[in-house]
């Protein structure tokens, strides 16, 4: 690390980023994502009617909830320059004791919800705290919790665990005016977390722990309490996840969070978030979750399975994370 | 250089006998928990090491190993291999894609290690000229062929595994498992490579340092994609190795071995930052870890117990490694 702030080329490069307005830049990854988002729609458009419908188009944005929230802590954490693998597996956890520990008992929900959201934060917060105190790379850090955190599932129980109230469904599939009411809140915890990043002074840390974490402690920075902060709003992420996911399915299951892992990182990939750290943002994000969740709802309509969507999937991740990464290799 | 040795030997003049021993401790560090695990197994299971549970480990042992071998070059360039679970599910499928008789292997083996060289390929490009970091580019190549495997297969997949295959994974020959053989064929060569070819030398010296190595000369690129070739390769091998191991093959032969040829690298001592490390300390990590596996399931702890367990390794391994390079500096 120390080799890279004495390399005379990054030096250079990071003159030229400051002589170049970081907001442009910013800009131009959003167009890109919101270029494709308006392709997709129009071609989704044009080969499925039934991909067109008003009601359709609803049912996308109700059901990205899950995508949206996890992919929201990754991002968080992507932009110091780390990564959260472990959330798969504490989705799968906290999913499973939520359903198990509620049991069906409506007078439980509101005791067990704020456990659960406590846990999320608890094990987030140990994830940086770990990668501090450790000096081991976060990638490294939560692929051993996350293989902890699912063996952990499994012990709790191998199968579906318990179930939920009806009531409890309301996260899922409760309506405010006619509009999904957990997908338009959402929309607003992304706005109110844009806003944060954008508009607040630790918000800002964030971006400059990703940029140059060595500037940022010479800078006087509270680097650990940031980086600390950013895995524990990512497991607090994980557990608003599975609680969507309990809601949706009315029970937790112990593998129901193992395709979130590289799911979450889509999204944040697409949406034009350096995965080096420092530049980026939770709107483009959003959109990368909304491109996901259209174009797999389109790959339904043309009857295509789910095992062709996951190669999709992959390769999409493949060419958005070589096509942002090699950009900047160039600039450099 | 010079004040590290003056530094090194201060610190041992001032407290001389433990400080040695626990710089060999740090040294070690991995396998020092490792012993300190496999101590407190075999006293809560004395039937560990009695000849058919040690017969047992050993044929479990090879398609560890030979993974951990592949996962190793990998990480001395600096990079990382998710893919070889799923490079191992995909051979695996394929040993039973024919109809399951001996003469198929003649279509199965080029098959299986042309897809391991394809997928170790696409990484390493995808690494190198791409500039992707390797965990991403690996998760994604693995989440593209479960995806192709699956639809290929439809979800189950059936047929036989070939007798011969089934000979390679689960026979002996004299009290010596036969796949030990194709790990000791596969660690030798590897070995060879590693220590006494240009080839080796350039692995460490690009693991070491990869700006001083492409000051020098070396073509970089060139040798982290064949670092990823070989673990592709190798972890192709292991596939059809386990398939023949397991005989009934389903989509998911070769599970977790992403996770645990990482945890028995980091045990041992392949350095995740790269460039140190070499084939005996894969083998030692691989083979500790089938102990502490097994010995889960012989103390009688619920099997979920593994996954904890290999967890917390690779993060204190990790962490005591990272300790000892920083007090290195």
């Amino acid at each position: 690390m120390s080799a890279a702030t004495l390399n005379p080329a990054a030096a250079k490069a990071s003159a030229k980023g400051l002589r170049r307005p970081a907001s442009l830049q910013g800009h131009e990854r959003l167009a890109t994502v919101v270029v494709l988002l308006l392709t997709l729609l129009l071609v989704g458009a044009l080969v499925s009617d039934r991909f067109r419908s008003l009601g359709n188009l609803q049912n996308v944005y109700e059901q990205s909830v899950g995508l949206a929230l996890i992919s929201l802590g990754q991002t968080v954490v992507i932009l110091t320059g780390g990564i959260d693998l472990s959330v798969g597996s504490l989705i799968s956890l906290l999913s499973v004791l939520t359903s198990g520990l509620i049991d069906g008992h409506p007078e439980r929900i509101t005791d067990v919800v704020a456990g659960i959201l406590l846990l999320g934060l608890a094990v987030g917060g140990l994830n940086g705290l770990l990668t501090i105190w450790l000096g081991v790379h976060p990638l490294i850090v939560t692929l051993g919790t996350g293989a902890a955190l699912q063996g952990l599932t499994l012990l709790y129980s191998s199968d579906s665990a318990g179930s939920v109230p009806p009531s409890f469904e309301f996260f899922a599939y409760g309506r405010v005016l006619g509009m999904p009411a957990g997908a338009t809140l959402t929309l607003l915890v992304f706005l109110v977390v844009a806003f944060l990043l954008r508009g607040t002074r630790q918000g800002r840390y964030v971006f400059a722990v990703g940029g140059d974490p060595n500037a940022a402690t010479l800078l006087g920075l509270p680097t650990r309490r940031v980086l600390v902060s950013v895995y524990a709003f990512s497991g607090l992420c994980a557990a608003t996840t599975a609680l969507y996911v309990v809601s949706r399915f009315g029970v937790g299951q112990p593998y129901t969070g193992a395709n979130y892992t590289l799911a979450s990182i889509t999204p944040v990939v697409i949406g034009g978030t350096l995965l080096a750290g420092g530049k980026g943002g939770v709107m483009g994000t959003l959109l990368g979750v909304y491109l996901m969740a259209l174009l797999n709802n389109l790959l339904n309509f043309l009857d295509i399975s789910s095992h062709y969507q996951l190669v999709i999937q992959g390769v999409i991740v493949i060419v958005a994370v070589s096509a942002f990464t090699g950009r900047r290799a160039r600039r450099s | 250089m010079d004040s590290i040795l003056a530094a090194t030997a201060v610190r041992s003049q001032v407290s001389p006998a433990p400080a040695r021993w626990l710089a060999v401790a740090r040294r070690h560090a991995g396998i020092c928990v490792a012993v300190l695990f496999l101590a407190a197994a075999s006293v809560a299971a004395p039937s560990l090491f009695k000849a058919g549970n040690l017969a047992n480990m050993a044929l479990q042992f090879a398609p560890l190993g030979i993974v951990v071998v592949g996962q190793m070059l990998v990480i001395l360039v600096r990079g990382l291999d998710l893919s070889v679970s799923s490079v191992m599910a995909t051979s695996a499928v394929m040993a039973t894609a024919f109809s399951g008789r001996d003469a198929d292997l003649v279509w199965i083996v080029p098959l299986a290690i042309g897809l391991g060289a394809m997928v170790g390929a696409t990484n390493g490009l995808l690494v190198t000229k791409r500039n992707v970091s390797p965990f991403l580019a690996t998760l994604a190549t693995m989440i593209v062929l479960q995806g192709a495997r699956n639809a290929w297969t439809q979800g189950a997949p059936s047929g036989n595994v070939p007798p011969l295959l089934r000979a390679l994974g689960a026979g002996m020959t004299a009290g010596i498992p036969n796949n030990a053989v194709a790990l000791l064929v596969i660690a030798a060569l590897t070995f060879v490579l590693l220590h006494l070819s240009t080839f080796g030398r350039r692995v460490y010296l690009v693991g070491g340092s990869p700006n001083a190595a492409r000051l020098v000369g070396i073509a970089v690129d060139r040798v982290t994609i064949t670092a990823y070739v070989m673990s592709g390769i190798f972890a192709a091998i292991a596939g059809l190795v386990l398939a023949g191991y397991v005989s009934v093959v389903d989509n998911w032969v070769g599970k977790n071995f992403e996770l645990d040829s990482i945890v028995a690298a980091v045990m041992g001592g392949i350095a995740l930052s790269g460039g140190k490390g070499g084939v005996g300390g894969a083998l030692m990590g691989a083979a500790i870890l089938v102990v502490l596996s097994n010995a889960v399931v012989i103390v009688g702890l619920p099997i979920h117990v593994q996954l904890v367990m290999k967890g917390f390794i690779i993060v204190l391994a990790a962490a005591l490694y990272a300790a000892k390079s920083r007090r290195a500096r």
